[in-house]
């Protein structure tokens, strides 16, 4: 869940909503491709404006500080072990690399030499497992902590080696360490201070406006090429893009309407950048209870919503139509938008054969910040067409996720997925939505034992192509990802895929 | 106040009285209008993104593509029905209420009084978004709120009016004739009160059509889709720039309503208080 909006994010939906999807994966594919630059000399100590919507409640990202904590600090103060670049490729990061034992289960990391906390401390082996213990100790709030729960050791050799035994094979398990930012052992009150290795240090957090980092002279790798950033923390949008109009801020991480960018895009001191996302807008059945345990309803119900046109509604031109839950992103990404296409008298042949040729009534739970309420009524007046009556109920971020994600109780509701390399909670029975495909479930544990990306992206297609056929949900559609700024400003990251924001290549001239 | 000022006065008064009517009335007929007859279905979603005011959309259209003056005419019907509900709760609730209090033992009454006081400081909107939080938000649940909140302010007044009432030489003189309590009630506590509560209830009206509209806003009146005028100025927030009328056509209407009110209630104030019936 991403596009919260800010009154919204109160503490308790900061943490239950950075555990159960913003934080999902705080962090996949690293920014798109970057800006390409324009001017050719720039002020190396600028001061960079960052005008963003959502601020982190705190500045640990194992206590549900929610997504602005990725935003904000993610690759600028804290590093991984491995950093994922534009196209969602791992490179090392603080590894110079590592080796695989033969059967999988032994992981050796050799760590940078020369690499220095903020503090001042050196980076050693001792740091990396504290770090990655803190990811997946009993308090921690992360929500990729499942992801690790096949670790059943971590030695330190020496200073620069870390060794990690895995109970079962993870091909993933590079991957997810790149969202394991790595803290010195030895600091205090995370929340409100930080002691990472990246480009920037914390300069001073002001609750409620904004949170600014400096360059840090030590830095191990490339220095940032600007001097100074600024996060200034805003309640709406409107308010977001007056403050871009007036210069108050040089760029936007992300656009919320399309309507706020006919001001800029017309501007020659603007730039409008069309990215891509991971965040998809689902209708997500209860595929437990009645009627959604019928494949056959849940196919005519998508085969009843015009997709295309709810996406034009809300995005303009803008936005992507995916039929599935993997985004053009990820490795196994598939165009499945001809699996259940938009047909309402295949819909109303559906709704006959699995005998609600009348249509039916359901609850649809909808969290009350935009797009849901929109798209919640849109939905409703498209179903009406084939007899289907929705009854719309609000809700708030935190009945959300104790109603629908903890307890259950609903029977379709409309959420963002805001991760990539998702589509395997299909393969978790227990996942809110309740999908139960044993052959799925298979695939995906299959897809994580894979000795190779070729097999795994192999059965992780299947896994997509087969909870299309089975409509687990309808992916209504993709998010685009929309950066304005000024044209002052290159370098900038351009997808900020999974909110992420890499501010130290951002050139000002 | 002098005669002749009064005097003068008297035709601007009635003058405010016609005018709120009218303003009201317009409110009032497009509402009823509404329910035998619409431009376009409300949940019709042909019209096309955002269109501009014109043909066939006189207002133009909404994000989803649904016509404007549609929701417009609906949301009518639903600024009155919040008002007429939310008075209605407050008058059947507060009065007796105020009545009771006024007529109580002095320690009742200041049980109650200190109970209105603290209901009262208690801000509106706050107390609708606990009721609207305690049942689930609808159009039913922000009328009840508001009305609850209404009833503190409709019981003070006429605890405070009964009060005054009851100090009067008329009210002793009928019960040392022997007039019984029911009777002293209906034949002179009521009509001596009744000219001002009415003009108070007018003007409740009017902040009860404003607090449904600001509930709607914040998402906690009746769920989309809904054509109440607070919910289409929130969807309008985002396009106000590209187009505005979705969010200028919804206030103005507000303004129109509210704005007619106050003039009624202003306009009965002059013809139904005694006081300044006697000054003319």
């Amino acid at each position: 869940m991403r596009r919260k909006t800010a009154p919204l994010l109160g503490g308790a939906l900061a943490v239950a909503l950075s555990l159960a999807l913003t934080a999902c994966g705080s962090g996949a594919h690293a920014n798109g491709g970057s800006s390409t630059s324009a001017a050719g000399s720039y002020d190396r100590n600028a001061t960079i404006s960052i005008g963003s919507l959502y601020e982190p409640q705190n500045l640990d990202n194992t206590a549900g500080g929610g997504q602005g904590v990725t935003e904000a600090l993610n690759g600028n103060v804290y590093e991984g072990l491995f950093k994922l670049t534009d196209d969602g490729k791992v490179q090392n990061q603080l590894a110079t690399g590592y080796t695989v034992s033969p059967d999988g289960l032994t992981y050796t990391f050799t760590l940078r030499s020369g690499v220095k906390f903020h503090s001042g401390k050196p980076l050693t082996s001792a740091d990396v497992k504290y770090s990655i213990e803190k990811v997946t100790s009993a308090t921690s709030q992360a929500a990729r902590k499942s992801s690790f729960a096949m670790i059943k050791s971590i030695a330190t050799p020496d200073v620069h080696t870390v060794r990690v035994t895995l109970s079962s094979k993870s091909i993933s398990f590079v991957y997810n360490l790149s969202y394991v930012w790595i803290i010195d052992s030895t600091a205090k009150d995370l929340k409100t201070t930080e002691d990472g290795t990246g480009p920037y240090k914390l300069d001073k957090w002001t609750h409620g406006s904004v949170l600014s980092l400096v360059r840090y002279a030590g830095y191990w790798g490339t220095p940032a090429t600007n001097g100074k950033v600024v996060f200034t923390y805003f309640k709406d949008a409107t308010a977001l893009n007056n403050a871009l109009l007036t210069n108050a801020v040089d760029v936007v991480t992300s656009e919320q309407s399309p309507d706020a960018l006919q001001q800029f895009k017309n501007n020659a001191n603007y730039r409008v950048n069309d990215g891509h996302s991971t965040t998809k807008l689902l209708l997500a059945f209860n595929d437990r209870v009645k009627p959604f345990n019928n494949t056959l309803v849940r196919k005519a119900v998508t085969s009843a919503i015009d997709n295309k046109k709810l996406l034009q509604s809300i995005w303009g031109d803008y936005g992507t139509l995916i039929g599935s839950m993997v985004p053009p992103t990820d490795p196994w990404y598939e165009d499945l938008t001809k699996v259940n296409p938009y047909d309402v008298a295949l819909a109303k042949k559906e709704l006959a054969q699995a005998g609600y040729a009348k249509g039916f009534r359901f609850t649809l739970d909808t969290p009350n910040y935009d797009p849901h309420p929109t798209a919640a009524a849109f939905i409703k007046s498209e179903l009406a067409k084939v007899g289907i009556t929705v009854d719309i109920n609000v809700i708030t971020p935190d009945t959300w996720y104790t109603k629908v994600y903890q307890n259950h109780d609903f029977t379709a509701t409309l959420q963002e997925h805001v991760n990539d390399r998702d589509v395997v909670w299909y393969g978790n029975p227990d996942f809110y939505w309740g999908y139960d495909n044993k052959q799925v479930t298979n695939w995906v544990n299959q897809a994580e034992q894979a000795s190779t990306t070729t097999q795994q992206t192999a059965l992780l297609k299947k896994v997509n192509t087969q909870i299309a056929e089975d409509a687990a949900s309808d992916w209504l559609y993709l998010y685009p990802q929309i950066v304005v700024a000024s044209s002052k400003l290159s370098g900038y990251p351009l997808n900020g895929l999974n909110s992420q924001f890499y501010a130290y290549g951002i050139k000002k001239s | 106040m002098s005669a002749p000022a009064t005097r003068q006065t008297r035709p601007r008064r009635s003058w405010t009285l016609v005018t709120g009517c009218v303003l009201a009335g317009l409110i009032v007929a497009v509402g009823l209008l509404s329910l035998a007859w619409v431009p376009y279905a409300p949940d019709d979603t042909s019209g096309g993104r955002l269109m501009p005011p014109g043909l066939p959309h006189l207002l133009g259209t909404d994000k989803l593509g649904r016509d404007l003056l549609t929701q417009l005419m609906i949301g009518a019907r639903i600024a009155l029905e919040s008002g007429v509900g939310a008075v209605a709760i407050g008058a059947v609730l507060g009065v007796p209420l105020g009545l009771a209090a006024g007529f109580a033992s002095r320690w009742l009454d200041d049980l109650v009084a200190a109970l209105l006081d603290i209901l009262i400081a208690f801000p509106t909107l706050l107390l609708a978004m606990l009721v609207v939080a305690a049942r689930s938000a609808s159009l039913g649940s922000a009328v009840i709120a508001i009305g609850l909140a209404m009833t503190a302010v409709v019981a003070r007044l006429t605890r405070v009016l009964v009060k005054r009432v009851l100090t009067q030489d008329y009210i002793t003189a009928a019960r040392t004739s022997g007039t019984s309590w029911p009777r002293v009630i209906t034949g002179h506590v009521l009509p001596n009160i009744w000219g001002t509560l009415a003009v108070n209830l007018a003007l409740q009206f009017g902040l009860a059509v404003l607090a449904e509209a600001s509930l709607s806003f914040l998402g906690l009146g009746a769920p989309p889709p809904n054509e109440s005028w607070g919910r289409m100025l929130q969807e309008a927030q985002a396009t106000v720039l590209t187009a505005p009328t979705g969010a200028i056509a919804p206030g103005v209407l507000l303004v129109v309503l509210v704005v007619g009110v106050n003039m009624i209630a202003d306009g009965l104030r002059d013809t139904l208080d005694p006081t300044r019936r006697r000054s003319r």
